[in-house]
């Protein structure tokens, strides 16, 4: 479905063969753990074995004296830093709090977290090491949990720790209820009194991982002169460049970031844990240091997402939504900052909703610091609130998507912030999974059941920095800063082509290293399309008004008297003087140098994104396992520019949703030890557990870029929870509340097992 | 002359509004106008120059880290919103 006219694109809705794919598919391509800069050598991290401990001593005199070590560092060896509240793309970090998470200083506070670091001649030699360093700890009692953790008598993770809220500091104890906010409009109370109905739930999630396939790795060189080379996977090379120079006080001109390829993102590589351990070990070994996690490394000691707790009420009142109260949980892990405001901002985003009351709580746990994962917060927020509207919809007998589209969200709704929303594609997207083959064929045999759901994403822009430089052949080189985790060289390059009209295959796109271009914000909120999209479109209009300019000064004419038209020069006064885009180029150094454009942008007018999901499931009751039969996602993407990109973010992102509602958790023991560290234990689905994934994408153009994109990589988790649940209440007649809706879950729900 | 929409957290401060008039031509005067009519409220949004990196500043519905120098059109609307993480 498509509210675009097609025909005025060229290259914009083609599916050109992906720029990285023959490197990829050849084993060519270079991965971080890929590098081998001459004497290299290894580099391994000792972790806590405790989830909550104080550290009392370190002492490393051994593990210093073994035969082929050569560097130990600890957190002693940081500078002193000041802490400070640093943007990191779009979200906000501590750095001090970067640097007590990256090596421990004075406690621990998760299982795996990070306490010292060896480099050696090789790999082994470096694990042997680890065994050599002596910690004394006085072990403390874990809290696991946001219940747990919000008790009055709960063992404190930090004792200068207070409740933050809007700037302001609320309650003076120590406390693990990091921040709180609110978020109020109508009244609620009176609404509930006048509903048709009133539906309340308290709903729990699990700790699950981005499950990207390539481990966190990093290889630092620390010259004589201080120059710093990092090479590394990560989202977003900026930001660790700016986290490495404030951790360890480095003039941030003197630190290189080289993003190499990346085996998956997900959110899960915007923060840093190996590259300033790295360059201190460097530093002290005076060698490149190489260091690649393990996978339990990964899962015990990178970000997750949040477990959370949220209840939520809501009232439906002649066919509308009237009332929704909502109170949400979320775990932070071992430092605060969890998603919980994007959850809370999220929730209501599909619908018109006067009267809401909306709590968030922040809450550190004795588990690894949280990080972003695919419209982080969004996913649990929805799976309750869609929960919820499903079972009203149920009790009502409305149809849930008719429901959806009459209270659907749309350009001038008031979001829970008071923001009004611009132009949206809510309603198209609801009535596009209304319209659906699937939605309009039967669901049919025992034990089978439908579920829809719809989710929301705001999308974000943010600094993006690009370069075009045009070769004397006609070719150009587009040089871009932003890792490319989900196909942005082809959108990048496929936007270029378009603004200068030239076929894609002209554009060569290439990511860069952070001394080579400009800022870029990191490849996150799903903003690089659309905001490096905006920077080529500009680079591109530059590259289009120095051409003009050129061939003005050729045929002696003003140069408003010049257009550029379909990769043609022509003159305005006079038709017969025409020079191609290639024609020009190869005259670039005799009129004036080589031709290259450029764009620096701080992008605005994002566009919200919604994505709408109809699910079939087939629940056994006997083994409790749940089987997808069919699955379309629904998508509003604004303008796809690569079909193919976007069906298979959407595609991408429903599996891994079907993953967290179905099988994916940390399982932890008592004393806050991970159980199921591996892929083995760790049960993320695989092509034998989905069927092929439909994806209808709708196109409702951003008004505010050039080309009308919305960001796709996040918004097609969001429903995915929600919209399996719901399935499956439909099949078995029950409401799970409580992710993930594993086989021995459904067995003890059905069968009343304790 | 712009409108403040004032968050939940914020109103206890501002005797339960909602919104509230504030004219200025930059967000910064804006903000110091409504800290005149709601004193304590410039410091709960402001911090050394600067917008609370936990917070967003919106103007007519876009929030994109604006400096307290952007201009603010009349009768444009600023929401204090929190900052939103993205992966």
């Amino acid at each position: 479905m498509t509210t675009v006219e097609r025909s005025q694109y060229k290259v914009i809705g083609t599916r050109p063969v992906r720029p990285d794919g023959v490197e990829k598919v050849t084993g060519k391509a270079l991965f971080g753990a890929d590098v081998q800069p001459a004497g290299l050598i290894h580099g391994r991290v000792l972790r806590s074995p405790h989830a909550h401990a104080r550290i009392l001593r370190i002492d490393t005199s051994e593990a210093e004296k073994l035969p082929g070590v050569l560097a130990v560092v600890t957190h002693a060896d940081f500078p002193k830093t000041v802490a400070r509240v640093e943007q990191l793309g779009e979200s906000t970090i501590n750095t001090n709090e970067v640097g007590e998470n990256v090596l421990a200083s004075s406690k621990v506070l998760y299982r795996g977290h990070a306490v010292a670091a060896v480099a050696a001649a090789s790999r082994m030699v470096a694990d042997e090491a680890l065994k050599h360093i002596r910690v004394d700890y006085e072990v403390l009692p874990p809290v696991l949990n946001v219940i747990d953790a919000m008790r009055d008598d709960a063992p404190i993770l930090n004792e200068l720790l207070r409740t933050r809220s809007m700037g302001g500091k609320v309650g003076d104890k120590p406390t693990n209820i990091a921040a709180y906010n609110q978020f109020k409009g109508g009244d609620v109370e009176s609404a509930f009194a006048a509903a048709d109905a009133v539906v309340e739930h308290e709903f729990t999630t699990s700790m699950v991982h981005q499950g990207y396939i390539e481990p966190q790795t990093s290889t630092a060189n620390w010259n004589a002169d201080d120059n710093i080379t990092i090479w590394t996977s990560t989202q977003g090379a900026f930001g660790v460049r700016g986290l490495t120079a404030q951790i360890l006080k480095h003039p941030i001109s003197k630190v290189r970031v080289i993003p190499m390829e990346i085996g998956g993102g997900f959110g899960g590589k915007s923060p840093v844990y190996l590259d300033p351990v790295a360059a201190l070990l460097s530093k002290k070994s005076g060698r490149p240091v190489k260091m690649t996690m393990s996978r339990a490394e990964v899962f015990e000691g990178t970000g997750p997402t949040s477990g959370t707790v949220i209840r939520v009420k809501a009232a439906v009142k002649d066919g509308r939504l009237t009332a929704v109260k909502a109170d949400l949980r979320y775990e932070a892990g071992a430092f605060p900052g969890s998603s919980v405001g994007a959850g809370a901002m999220c929730m209501l985003g599909p619908y018109i909703v006067e009267n809401f009351e909306i709590e968030t709580y922040d809450v550190v746990v004795n588990k690894p610091k949280t990080a972003a994962y695919r419209a982080p917060g969004a996913q649990p927020a929805a799976f309750a609130c869609e929960s919820v509207i499903d079972e009203l919809c149920t009790k009502l007998d409305l149809d849930p998507l008719e429901f959806r589209l009459k209270n659907s969200a749309k350009e001038g709704t008031r979001q829970v912030t008071g923001l009004p929303f611009g132009r949206i594609g809510c309603e198209e997207v609801v009535q596009a999974a209304l319209s659906s083959p699937h939605y309009l064929s039967p669901i049919e045999g025992p034990n089978r059941g439908r579920g829809v759901a719809s989710g929301f994403w705001f999308n974000g822009g943010m600094q993006s920095s690009v370069v075009v430089a045009v070769n004397v052949d006609g070719t150009v080189n587009l040089i871009e800063g932003s890792a490319d985790i989900g196909g942005t060289r082809a959108s990048l390059g496929m936007q270029l082509a378009e603004t200068l009209s030239l076929p894609f295959e002209a554009i060569r796109t290439s990511v860069v290293d952070t001394d080579s271009i400009g800022h870029n914000d990191v490849t996150g909120g799903s903003r690089t399309t659309f905001a490096s999209g905006m920077a080529v479109h500009e680079a591109g209009l530059d590259i289009q008004r120095q051409m003009c300019a050129r061939a003005a000064r050729l045929w002696g004419c003003p140069p408003e008297d010049v257009f550029y038209e379909e990769g043609v020069l022509h003159c305005r006064t006079d038709s017969t003087r025409e020079l191609t885009f290639a024609e020009l180029a190869r005259q670039s150094a005799r009129t004036g140098g080589p031709i290259v454009g450029k764009a620096s942008l701080s992008a605005r007018g994002a566009g919200p994104a919604y994505a709408t999901h109809v699910v079939d499931v087939e629940v056994d009751p006997e083994t409790g396992k749940v089987s997808i039969l069919r699955y379309t996602a629904v998508q509003d993407a604004g303008t796809a520019i690569h079909p193919a990109y976007v069906e298979g973010q959407m595609q991408g992102a429903v599996v891994q949703g079907i993953g967290w509602a179905l099988n994916e958790e940390y399982y932890f023991s008592e004393d806050g030890r991970m159980l199921n560290s591996s892929y083995l234990d760790y049960r993320m689905p695989t092509a034998l557990d989905v069927p092929m994934i439909d994806t209808i994408i709708v196109e409702v153009p951003n008004p505010g870029h050039p080309y009308g994109v919305r960001g796709v990589g996040e918004v097609p988790i969001v429903p995915p929870l929600a919209a399996v649940a719901n399935a499956i209440a439909a099949a078995t007649g029950h409401r799970f509340t409580d992710l993930p809706i594993s086989p021995r879950r459904v067995v003890e729900t059905l069968h009343n097992l304790d | 002359m712009a409108t403040v929409l004032v968050p939940t957290m914020l109103r206890s401060l501002c005797d339960g509004a909602a919104r509230m008039d504030a004219p200025g031509g930059t967000l910064d005067e804006v903000l110091r106008a409504a800290d005149r009519r709601f004193p304590g409220f410039y410091a709960r949004v402001v911090d050394a120059g600067t917008v609370r990196p936990e917070l967003a500043v919106a103007v007519d519905g876009e929030a994109s880290g604006f400096s307290l120098h952007e201009p603010v059109p009349p009768d444009a609307e600023v929401a204090i919103i929190p900052a939103i993480s993205g992966g």
